[in-house]
């Protein structure tokens, strides 16, 4: 059974991640005087991000449903944070690399293309669908009849044997 | 003195030798209840002096008995050493014999504890004192023959003389406690391995205090709580970024257009006073549009797409809301470059911002800018129509989770 203090303590975590996450996405570009502070921050970031999955993959594998083997049950209920995560995590990714590449020489110099723009856009779509999906998921978690043997699952675990 | 006396005796009935007469096995036999005496029991070893005196002169077998019934652990817990006392009395009391011979055919068939109870009941109908041993035999009876059948309680009954002395409290102390418990206020607890006195009111009323304190917390404070609390919290924070980013683009908007002039004649004087502004208005409209997004999101419960797509096409005000935000979110980031090149206007001004090249960037800049303006306000306005809609709100509480075949099967029976 999850205890309480513990899930506290868990959704603190990610949500400071998520903060964190989203202090760097909205303001790392006023923060670029010198390229290793952006290059810091990005590497936190994704850092961040990753923690950030496994902390909900290891919720996951907490859960009694997965425990007693019913995997696609949580997959179909969180597949659209799985799929977002990995995504998010890609684009971020890509676009530190892609943006530190370009102002690794000159922080303050204008390295905008239309790449470059559809990749930022696409990135911090992804970072807001991810922020929702991930909020949403964590507290879903702290469901206390995941952690539990219930009819319902009993049901599912007798329709999933069929 | 009492007390004093009580163990003088005692160790001298230890140190004396064992001897086979009648009259010295009583009060040889007795130490046993003096050595597990404490101070609280005062009054036995009294009656154990008197006992010893008054059994004597009827019959030796019932002498014998007698401190094996004040200590009746013994009696109890080696019922073989008791038959073995008992077996060679019966040739000094001839009388008894026939009784005794009676009762052997039942311990014959109750074995040996059976056996000594019988026994305690030989002497019973001679002696005047024995009404004292009247009320444990009763006592006893029940744990020790409860195999024995109706007849043979019937019989034994007859012998019973129904004399109804007060028990002597040798034998209280082998039977349930009559009186009402007075318990002590202090309570003895091993600490340090030595026991230390503590009270008991106050540790009970600690104990009380904690134990409430804890099912209190267990029952009122689950993870669902928690969740439920993050989840308000959230929300509050985005009624708060709701109405901050109406206001904030609004203000934008306001001084873009006051700093661009009529039809937009001094665009310099704009890049001029606005540059410093440009990114830093870029990243808070990010960062509130962000969290905006996601609390309208959560309003509408966006992760369930079939519930989402509905309200949208109902034209749901909050599914509305959600949608003006997410467009509003595209297009602020589409102007990321174009601020970018605003920021960057007197630093590199050569090559990004040819002469004659602001209003051709600049004009799509602001009517973006205001119709993100027009987006946030309007999806502030659905929003405030209806502030306390919360769909996800409700899916927690529900905390559906349903198997979804089980979901379909429900829905069509």
């Amino acid at each position: 059974m999850l205890q309480t203090n513990n899930y506290s303590l868990v959704l603190l975590i990610q949500l400071a991640l998520l903060a964190f996450d989203l202090f760097v996405n909205s303001f790392s570009e006023l923060l670029r005087a010198a390229p290793v502070i952006q290059l810091v921050l990005f590497i936190i970031q994704d850092i961040a991000i990753l923690f950030n999955v496994i902390i909900i993959l290891l919720m996951m594998f907490n859960t009694y449903v997965f425990q007693v083997g019913l995997v696609s049950l949580l997959l179909e209920r969180f597949r659209a944070l799985l799929i977002l995560s990995a995504l998010y995590l890609t684009l971020s990714i890509c676009l530190h690399c892609w943006i530190m590449n370009l102002r690794w020489m000159e922080s303050n110099s204008f390295v905008w293309t239309s790449g470059l723009q559809a990749l930022f856009v696409f990135q911090r779509l992804a970072a807001v669908l991810y922020y929702y999906f991930y909020k949403r998921t964590t507290e879903y978690l702290g469901d206390p009849r995941l952690y539990e043997d219930c009819p319902w699952l009993r049901d599912a675990f007798a329709r999933a044997r069929q | 003195m009492d007390i004093n006396n009580e163990k003088v005796q005692s160790t001298r009935r230890r140190d004396l030798p064992p001897i086979p007469h009648a009259q010295k096995r009583g009060p040889r036999a007795l130490p046993s209840l003096p050595s597990q005496d404490s101070a609280d029991e005062m009054p036995v070893p009294k009656t154990k002096k008197k006992k010893p005196k008054r059994e004597v002169d009827p019959e030796g077998l019932d002498v014998l008995h007698a401190p094996g019934d004040g200590g009746i652990e013994m009696g109890v817990h080696s019922p073989s050493e008791s038959k073995e006392r008992s077996s060679p009395e019966p040739p000094e009391n001839p009388p008894q014999k026939k009784k005794k011979k009676k009762k052997s055919q039942i311990t014959d068939l109750e074995g040996d504890q059976a056996g000594l109870f019988l026994n305690d009941d030989v002497p019973d109908p001679n002696v005047e004192e024995e009404p004292a041993r009247k009320p444990k035999r009763r006592k006893v009876k029940p744990k020790v023959t409860e195999t024995q059948s109706n007849d043979e309680l019937a019989v034994e009954d007859d012998d019973i003389i129904t004399d109804t002395q007060p028990p002597i409290p040798q034998h209280a102390l082998f039977s349930a406690p009559q009186g009402t418990s007075q318990p002590v206020s202090k309570v003895f607890i091993e600490r340090d391995r030595r026991f230390q006195p503590a009270e008991r009111v106050d540790r009970t009323k600690i104990n009380d205090a904690v134990e409430q304190n804890f099912l209190d917390l267990q029952s009122t404070w689950t993870t669902r709580d928690v969740s439920m609390k993050v989840h308000r919290g959230f929300r509050v924070m985005g009624l708060f970024s709701h109405g901050f980013l109406a206001g904030y683009a609004t203000w934008n908007i306001i001084v873009l257009y006051i700093l661009a002039g009529e039809q937009m004649s001094t665009l310099p004087n704009l890049l001029q006073q606005y540059c410093m502004l440009a990114y830093p208005a870029q990243a808070l409209f990010y960062f509130l549009l962000a969290i905006s997004t996601v609390s309208a999101f959560d309003r509408v419960n966006l992760a369930k797409p079939s519930v989402g797509m509905r309200s949208l096409l109902t034209l749901d005000p909050v599914a509305l809301a959600s949608f003006l935000y997410f467009s509003a979110l595209v297009l602020c980031l589409s102007q990321q470059m174009t601020s970018d090149r605003i920021n960057l206007y007197t630093s590199i001004n050569t090559s990004l911002w040819q002469p004659g090249s602001e209003h051709t960037v600049l004009y799509p800049w602001i009517i973006v800018h205001l119709v993100v303006t027009l987006l946030v306000g309007l999806a502030w306005i659905l929003l405030s129509t209806s502030p306390a809609v919360d769909y996800t709100e409700e899916f927690l509480m529900a905390m559906d989770i349903e198997y979804p075949q089980m979901e379909k099967g429900i829905i069509t029976a």
